[in-house]
C-alpha cells in the first residue's frame, strides 16, 4: 500500500516548494511480542511474558507505550534497569530525535540494550496504525493521536491472541497494553478512548519494588509547591527573540558564567571583542553556563565593569526563600561595582539577558549539601564546577548519598524559584576516592573516557600481528640505521625516532620517524571514528585515556627497541650548519636500536667514553639542535613558561608521594628540536600539495590589549616590555633580569604566557596565506606531526602526507572541506578540555598531596588584588590567594585581622601597603600551606603570611624558625611551553 | 497543427456537411464533443488538470514559486506558460517540430490571460514591490484530436482553480525587509480566484459558416478561424482577446458572426466548467483522493 505525505518548505533563497514522498504502508511489520500468534516474526521476541513488574495501578501483565514528552523528559528513568516491555513508536522516535539528538542517542542505546526488551514498533508503516494527517490538525496532535491509534491497536492486537481457549486454560492473566503520557490534553483524549493510560510519575511511584526510582523522575513543576513570588524577569519567547535577532534588538551568544563571582557572566557575541558583561541575579536571569542566550545591551550609562571582588555563594537552604540579609547584600555588591565603574575608565558594554535561545544543560558532578531539616526530601546540590548554580533536587537517599559525588541533571528553572530544578541521576562513588575524583574530572571536562566497544576492537589487527613480504615490499627498509628513541621515564607510547649518519659528502643525515598509526587506523571505520571523537589522549596524573586502544598505543605503533615497527619517516639531508639540502618523506619499516629516557640520552651524550653509533648520532643531533634553536630564537620565537609539577604517585593508593617540577635537560630540547623541524617540513608540504584542505595549526597574535597587565606589571619594576613583534617581545623578554630576584623572569614569562592566544587547529582553505601564522614558534606555518599515538590531527597530516607521495589511497573524505574543518572544531574543543582536565587532575593530587600537612613555603606575589595577593610557589608550581581583607564571616580563619591590620590598596603603582610593609608585584614572601577541608567539594588551599611578619595578622611562627622550612630558592628555569606548541 | 491526410472528396463531404447543420460525427454547429475533465492527480504539482476532448489530451500542472515582482506592476504577480508538445501525440511534434505551434500556444493565451480585467494578477502579490507567487503553468499536448486551444484552456483554468498556494504569512523586519513564514499546515492553504480566467474558443470558418470545436479533420478544411477569449466579469460574458489562425481572410460580418457565436459559446462553456469544478470539488473534499494503484 502506499501513500504520499506532503509538505511545504522553504528554501534557504526564500523560496516555497512543495514536497511530496511517497510512503509505503506494509501488512508484515510484526508486533514483537511472545504472546502474539497472529504476526510473522523476524526476530527474537522483544516483549515476553518473562519480566512482570509489580505496579499498583495495574495489577496485571502489562506492556508501556511512552509518549514523546515522557522519552524526553524521564530518560533517566528509563536507563534505570527497573523499565522492560517497553514498546518505542517510530513516531515517538522521530520526535525525539527532532527536539534532542543526545537524548535520541541515550533512548537508540537502551533500545539497542537486548536485556531490556524495548521493542521499536515501526507503527508509521503499518497499515492498520497509519495515521493520516487530518485537516485543521497541528503535527503534535496528529503525532499524539498516531501514538494512541497505536496504543489501542497494541491492546486488541493482545487481546485477541489471548482469547483461545488454550490461552484462558493456562490461567494466565490478561496482558494489556498501557500508555504512559505527561501531556493532559493527550490523556484526557486517552481516556475517552479507552486506553490505559497513567502519567510517568503516577505509573514510577505505582510500582512497589523499585520506591527509589522515583528520585530520578524529572519534575516539570514540584508538587505542592508553596507559590513563591517570581524572582526573575520572564523570558522572551522564541518568536519573540527571533524577531529582537533579526531587527538587531536582541545579541545571540553563548553565557559563560564568571568563576569567581557568582553574580557575574559574560556573553561572547560576535561584533564585541571582549563579550558583554552581566552583572546581577536579575540580569543573569537564570541562564547557565553554557546557554545560548539573546540579551538586551544596556543604555551606555548603565555600563559597568567587572568587579575584582571575588564572590562565592553562601551555604543556602532548600527552603529557597533568600533571606533579607543576602538580597541586601547582593545589592550592596552590586552598588559598590557600580560606583567603582563609574569612576573607572574600563566599563565594558553590559547587558541582561532577556530569553533562553538555546538550553545547553547536560549532567553535573557534585554533591548534596547537607539539610538543616531531618526526613526532607528537598536537597541543594552543590555542582563541583563553581560555574553553575546550585540544583534543587528531590531525593529519598540523601542519608546514602551524603558522602558521594552524584550527578544531577537540571529539568527547568522556573521563574518563582531562586534556583534551577532537576533530579539525582546517579553516584559516582565516595567522596575522596581517588577513582572517583577522577572520574569527575573527565565528566566534567567532557572526555570520552568509557572502554572501546567491541565493534571498533574489532578493527585492530588480529595478533600476532607480523610484517608480511608485501609490506617491505611497500616500504623503505630503514632496519639497518641506528634509529632511536628519547622519551619521558615510562614512556609506553613512543611516537617518535630519531637517527643521524655522516654521509660520504660530508653531510649528515638526519631522520625523523613517527609512528605510522595510519597503516593501521583506516579512514571511516569506526576505530577511526572513535579516534576523531576523542581527538587526544588524556593525561592525568597517574591515569591515561587512550585515543585508540591499547594494542596500538602502547604495542604495535609505539616505537619500542628492538623490534620492527612500522614508522612515516621525514629525511633531511643537512650540512653541518644545519641547513637543509634535501628531504624526502617516505614509509618505512624501521627496527629502533634503543628506547631511551631523557636522562640516559644525557648520560650518553656527556659520556665521552662511549663511542658507538647511537652517541655519535645522538652527539650530532644534540649539535644540530643547538643550531636550529639558536636560529629560531633569533627569528622571535618565545620561550614562554608555566609552572609544571610531576607527581610521584603511590602504585596502590595512587595518592601523591612527592611533588617535583619537571626536569629539563638538553636532550629534551634536543628532541623538540627535530619534532618542530618536521612539523614545518610537514606543513609546507601538505599545504604545497593540498591548499585548500591542509591541516594546519597556527597561533594568532594575540590583541595588544592583552598584553596590557604584563606591560603594567613589568613597568612597576622599571622594566619596557615591548609587544609589537614576536622578536621585539622575545628581546625585552630577555632584558627583564634582576639580580636580587632569580625568579622574576620566569614570573614575567609565565605572565607572559597568559597573554597569548590558544593554538588551534585550522583547514588552510578557510583562511588567508598571512593568517596561518604560528606566533609562538615564529614560524610561517606549522602542523602536527609527530605524535599521531595520542593526537587525532596527526593522524589526519599523516594521511595527507600519505596521499600527496602516493603511499596510500586518497578517500573522498580526505580532500573535503567541510568535514575536514568539523574535525577540526572537535579537535580544538578535545585539545583544550584536555589540558583543563590534566590541570585538574593536578589540582587535585596537589590538594591530596598536603592533606593533613602544613607548610611554610616560598613564593612570590604575581599580582596584587584589591582585596588579595595572587601568590605563585615554584616548588609546587601553585598558585594561590592570600587574601588581605577578610570575609563578613571570618570564613578564611583570621578574622583577628579584622580589628587591627588595615591594608590599603594603592591603584597607581598596584601596591598592598599595611603599616611599613608593602607588596609590590614579584615579591618574595613566605607563605603557610594548609589544606581547608571545611567545604568537603571544593578543598582548598589556604595561604596564610609568614613573612614579612605582620603583627596581628601573619602565621605566628613561634619558636621554630620560618627559614628551616622555608624551601632552598628555587633554580631558575624556563621552559618552552609545550601547551603552545 | 497536425497533418491529417484528407482527400479532395472527404473535404468536400465535410464541407457540404456544414452547410447542412449536420457535422460528420453528427453534431451541430454549435455542438462539442465530449469532455472529461480530471483535476488534483499529480500530486506533486500544487495544481493540476487533464481534460481529454475527444481525441486531444491535455496535461496541465501548476508549479509555484515565489518571485519579486515586476518593476513596472510592482502590484501584479507572474504567472507563465509553457506548452510542450509531446511526441507521443503526432510524430510531426518529434524534434523541435511542436516548438511553433507551442509558442502560438503560449502567446495566445498569455494575451487572454494579460488583457484587463481578465486575470487578477494583484491576487497572486505577496508584499507589493517586493514578494509575489510566480505560477508555471506547464502544459503537456499528449494527443492532438483538433481544437486545442480550447482544450488547453480549459485545462489551464481547471488546474487554477485546482492550485493550493501554501498560506503564508509576512512578518516586517527593520528597513522595510519582510520575511515569509510558511504555515505548517498542509491543508492551510488559499486558492486563486478563477471568475475572470479567460477561455479560448476557435470559431472555425469552413466554407461560408462558422462552427465551434473542429475536429482534426474539420480544421484541415478550414483555410482561416478565429480564436476567442472569453472572460467574465459581474456574471457576464466579454471580449478579452481575439486571434486569426490560419492563411485564409475573413469578411468583416463574418467576424462580426464568429466574435458573437465565440462569446455566446464561451458564456456556456464557462458557466458550466465552473459548475462541474465545484462538484467535484464537494465530491472529494479537503483530503486528497486515494490514488487507484496497483499498489493499493
Amino acid at each position: 500500500m502506499q501513500t504520499l505525505r506532503e509538505f511545504t518548505r522553504k528554501t534557504k533563497r526564500g523560496n516555497i516548494l512543495k514536497i511530496v514522498r511517497e510512503h509505503y504502508l506494509r501488512d508484515d511489520i510484526g508486533c514483537g511480542s511472545d504472546i502474539c500468534q497472529h504476526c510473522f516474526q523476524n526476530d527474537v521476541y522483544a516483549l515476553t511474558a518473562d519480566h512482570d513488574l509489580q505496579s499498583s495501578l495495574f495489577k496485571y501483565p502489562h506492556y508501556l507505550v511512552l509518549d514523546t514528552n515522557v522519552v524526553l523528559d524521564q530518560i533517566d528513568v528509563l536507563e534505570e534497569d527497573v523499565l522492560r516491555n517497553v514498546i518505542i513508536l517510530t513516531t515517538v522516535l522521530n520526535e525525539v530525535k527532532h527536539k534532542s539528538s543526545s537524548i535520541y542517542k541515550r533512548i537508540n542505546e537502551i533500545i539497542h540494550d537486548r536485556r531490556r526488551n524495548f521493542y521499536v514498533f515501526v507503527n508509521e508503516h503499518h497499515k492498520d496504525t497509519y495515521a493520516d494527517r487530518e485537516p485543521d490538525e497541528t503535527a503534535n496532535d496528529r503525532n499524539d493521536r498516531a501514538i494512541r491509534i497505536a496504543t489501542k491497536w497494541y491492546d486488541n492486537h493482545l487481546k485477541s491472541s489471548q482469547v483461545s481457549k488454550s490461552f484462558q486454560r493456562s490461567g494466565r492473566q490478561v496482558t494489556r497494553v498501557v500508555l504512559l503520557t505527561d501531556d493532559a490534553g493527550n490523556r484526557a483524549k486517552a481516556e475517552a478512548e479507552d486506553i490505559l493510560v497513567a502519567t510517568a510519575s503516577e505509573y514510577v511511584k505505582s510500582l512497589s519494588d523499585h520506591p527509589l526510582l522515583a528520585d530520578k523522575l524529572s519534575h516539570k513543576t514540584f508538587a505542592n509547591e508553596k507559590q513563591a513570588l517570581p524572582q526573575y524577569p520572564p523570558h522572551l519567547s522564541l518568536r519573540e527573540i527571533l524577531e529582537g535577532l533579526k531587527q538587531k534588538k536582541l545579541l545571540q551568544g553563548s553565557f559563560q558564567a564568571s568563576r569567581e563571582n557568582y553574580l557575574e557572566g559574560n556573553v561572547n557575541v560576535e561584533q564585541y571583542e571582549k563579550g558583554i558583561l552581566i552583572q546581577g541575579r536579575e540580569s543573569l536571569n537564570r541562564a547557565v553556563d553554557g546557554d545560548i542566550v539573546a540579551i538586551e545591551l544596556l543604555p551606555q550609562s548603565e555600563w559597568s565593569a567587572p568587579s575584582e571582588i571575588v564572590l562565592e555563594e553562601k551555604n543556602v537552604y532548600a527552603d529557597d526563600l533568600p533571606s533579607e540579609e543576602r538580597t541586601e547584600e547582593e545589592k550592596v555588591m552590586l552598588q559598590q561595582v557600580r560606583a567603582a565603574a563609574v569612576v573607572d575608565a574600563e566599563r565594558t558594554p553590559t547587558g541582561r539577558i532577556v530569553g533562553i535561545v538555546r538550553r545547553k544543560w547536560r549532567q553535573y558532578c557534585g554533591i548534596l549539601q547537607p539539610s538543616l531539616i531531618e526526613d526532607t526530601s528537598r536537597h541543594i546540590f552543590v555542582p563541583a564546577d563553581r560555574k553553575i548554580p546550585r540544583i534543587r533536587i528531590e531525593t529519598r537517599q540523601a542519608a546514602t548519598l551524603q558522602n558521594q559525588r552524584i550527578i544531577v541533571t537540571i529539568d527547568n528553572w522556573p521563574r518563582n524559584s531562586r534556583y534551577p530544578h532537576g533530579h539525582f541521576v546517579r553516584s559516582l562513588g565516595p567522596l575522596g576516592d581517588m577513582n572517583t575524583e577522577n572520574e569527575v574530572i573527565l565528566l566534567e571536562h567532557d572526555v570520552p573516557h568509557c572502554k572501546f566497544s567491541e565493534e571498533v576492537l574489532s578493527f585492530l589487527p588480529k595478533m600476532p600481528w607480523t610484517i608480511t613480504p608485501e609490506d617491505y615490499a611497500k616500504r623503505v627498509d630503514l632496519r639497518d640505521l641506528y634509529i632511536c628513541s628519547v622519551d619521558p621515564p615510562g614512556c609506553t607510547d613512543i611516537d617518535d625516532a630519531l637517527h643521524c649518519r655522516e654521509l660520504e659528502n660530508g653531510n649528515l643525515e638526519v631522520g625523523v620517524h613517527i609512528a605510522d598509526v595510519s597503516h593501521f587506523i583506516r579512514p571511516g571505520n569506526a576505530l577511526d571514528k572513535e579516534a576523531a571523537a576523542r581527538g587526544t589522549t588524556v593525561y592525568l596524573v597517574g591515569k591515561r585515556i587512550d585515543m585508540v586502544p591499547e594494542l596500538l598505543s602502547s604495542n604495535l605503533c609505539s616505537l619500542v627497541g628492538g623490534v620492527e615497527r612500522f614508522a612515516f619517516s621525514c629525511v633531511w639531508e643537512m650540512d653541518k650548519e644545519a641547513n637543509i639540502i634535501k628531504k624526502r618523506f617516505h614509509k618505512s619499516v624501521i627496527k629502533s636500536k634503543r628506547a631511551m629516557t631523557y636522562e640516559e640520552a644525557q648520560v650518553l651524550i656527556d659520556d665521552s667514553t662511549q663511542d658507538n653509533e647511537i652517541a655519535k648520532s645522538l652527539r650530532h643531533l644534540n649539535r644540530l639542535a643547538k643550531i636550529l634553536k639558536k636560529r629560531r630564537m633569533d627569528n622571535g620565537a618565545l620561550v614562554l613558561a608555566s609552572p609544571e609539577i610531576r607527581f610521584q604517585v603511590d602504585s596502590e593508593t595512587h595518592e601523591p608521594l612527592e611533588v617535583e617540577v619537571k626536569q629539563l635537560r638538553d636532550t629534551n630540547s634536543m628532541v623538540e628540536e627535530f619534532m618542530l623541524l618536521a612539523n614545518i617540513s610537514v606543513a609546507e608540504h601538505i599545504a604545497a600539495e593540498f591548499s585548500e584542505c591542509a591541516v594546519l595549526r597556527r597561533h594568532p597574535k594575540p590583541p595588544t590589549t592583552n598584553f596590557d597587565p604584563l606591560i603594567k606589571a613589568a613597568r612597576y619594576q622599571g622594566f619596557e616590555i615591548e609587544t609589537e613583534t614576536g622578536l621585539s617581545l622575545s628581546h625585552s623578554l630577555d632584558k627583564c633580569v634582576k639580580a636580587d630576584n632569580p625568579y622574576f623572569n620566569t614570573m614575567i614569562r609565565i605572565l607572559t604566557t597568559r597573554c597569548m592566544m590558544q593554538a588551534v587547529y585550522f583547514i588552510s582553505g578557510s583562511l588567508q596565506k598571512e593568517e596561518f601564522f604560528h606566533y609562538g614558534l615564529a614560524a610561517p606555518i606549522y602542523t602536527h606531526f609527530t605524535s599521531p599515538i595520542r593526537r587525532y590531527s596527526d593522524i589526519m597530516v599523516h594521511r595527507l602526507l600519505a596521499a600527496s607521495i602516493g603511499a596510500d589511497s586518497t578517500y573522498a573524505q580526505l580532500l573535503e572541506r567541510k568535514s575536514n574543518e568539523e574535525l577540526c572544531h572537535n579537535l580544538n574543543y578535545r585539545h583544550k578540555m584536555a589540558q583543563y582536565a590534566g590541570r585538574a587532575s593536578v589540582g587535585l593530587n596537589t590538594h591530596l598531596f598536603f592533606r593533613g600537612k602544613e607548610e611554610d613555603e616560598e613564593g612570590y606575589v604575581l599580582f596584587v588584588r584589591k582585596n588579595a595577593l595572587q601568590v605563585l610557589i615554584p616548588k609546587y608550581g601553585l598558585e594561590g590567594t592570600l587574601y588581605l581583607k577578610t570575609d563578613k564571616d571570618g570564613k578564611d580563619g583570621h578574622e583577628r585581622a579584622k580589628s587591627t591590620v588595615v591594608f590599603t590598596f594603592s591603584e597607581e603603582d598596584h601596591t598592598q601597603r599595611c603599616g611599613n610593609v608593602v607588596f609590590h608585584s614579584f615579591d618574595p614572601v613566605t607563605v603557610r600551606l594548609s589544606l581547608d577541608s571545611s567545604n568537603v567539594q571544593h578543598e582548598k588551599l589556604v595561604f596564610r603570611l609568614v613573612k614579612p611578619y605582620i603583627k596581628g595578622f601573619s602565621v605566628e611562627t613561634g619558636s621554630e624558625s620560618a627559614a628551616d622550612v622555608a624551601a632552598p630558592p628555587p633554580t631558575k628555569k624556563t621552559k618552552k611551553n609545550q601547551k603552545k606548541k | 497543427m497536425a497533418y491529417v491526410a484528407l482527400s479532395e472528396a472527404e473535404k468536400t463531404f465535410i464541407l457540404h456537411g456544414v452547410e447542412e447543420d449536420y457535422r460528420c460525427d453528427g453534431r451541430s454547429r454549435r455542438d462539442y464533443r465530449p469532455m472529461e475533465l480530471e483535476t488534483g492527480l499529480v500530486s506533486n504539482a500544487s495544481g493540476s488538470a487533464r481534460l481529454r476532448l475527444a481525441n486531444t489530451d491535455i496535461l496541465v500542472g501548476v508549479k509555484t514559486e515565489i518571485d519579486v515582482p515586476h518593476q513596472l506592476t510592482p502590484e501584479f504577480g507572474k504567472l507563465e506558460f509553457f506548452v510542450d508538445c509531446s511526441a507521443n501525440a503526432t510524430p510531426e511534434f518529434e524534434g523541435r517540430g511542436g516548438s511553433d505551434l507551442a509558442q502560438e500556444l503560449i502567446l495566445s493565451l498569455k494575451n487572454a490571460y494579460e488583457s484587463p480585467f481578465a486575470f487578477d494578477y494583484r491576487s497572486l502579490c505577496l508584499i507589493p514591490g517586493q514578494q509575489c507567487w510566480k505560477l508555471y503553468i506547464d502544459i503537456l499536448i499528449l494527443e492532438c484530436g483538433g481544437n486545442l486551444y480550447d482544450a488547453v484552456s480549459l485545462a489551464a483554468k481547471a488546474a487554477l482553480f485546482n492550485t493550493k498556494l501554501p498560506r503564508v504569512t509576512a512578518t516586517l523586519l527593520d528597513a522595510g525587509i519582510t520575511d515569509l513564514i510558511i504555515s505548517d499546515n498542509p491543508y492551510d492553504c488559499t486558492r486563486i480566484g478563477i471568475e475572470t480566467v479567460p477561455l479560448l474558443v476557435t470559431v472555425c470558418k469552413i466554407g461560408d459558416f462558422c462552427l465551434v470545436d473542429p475536429s482534426a479533420e474539420e480544421e484541415a478544411c478550414s483555410t482561416v478561424s478565429m480564436v476567442v477569449a472569453v472572460s467574465q466579469r459581474n456574471n457576464e460574458a466579454f471580449l478579452s482577446g481575439t486571434h486569426m489562425t490560419g492563411g485564409g481572410s475573413m469578411h468583416r460580418d463574418t467576424m462580426l458572426n464568429c466574435l458573437q457565436l465565440g462569446l455566446s459559446i464561451g458564456d456556456y462553456l464557462d458557466k458550466l466548467l465552473v459548475k462541474m469544478l465545484k462538484q467535484e470539488q464537494e465530491r472529494v473534499g479537503p483530503k486528497r483522493p486515494k490514488i487507484v494503484g496497483f499498489l493499493k
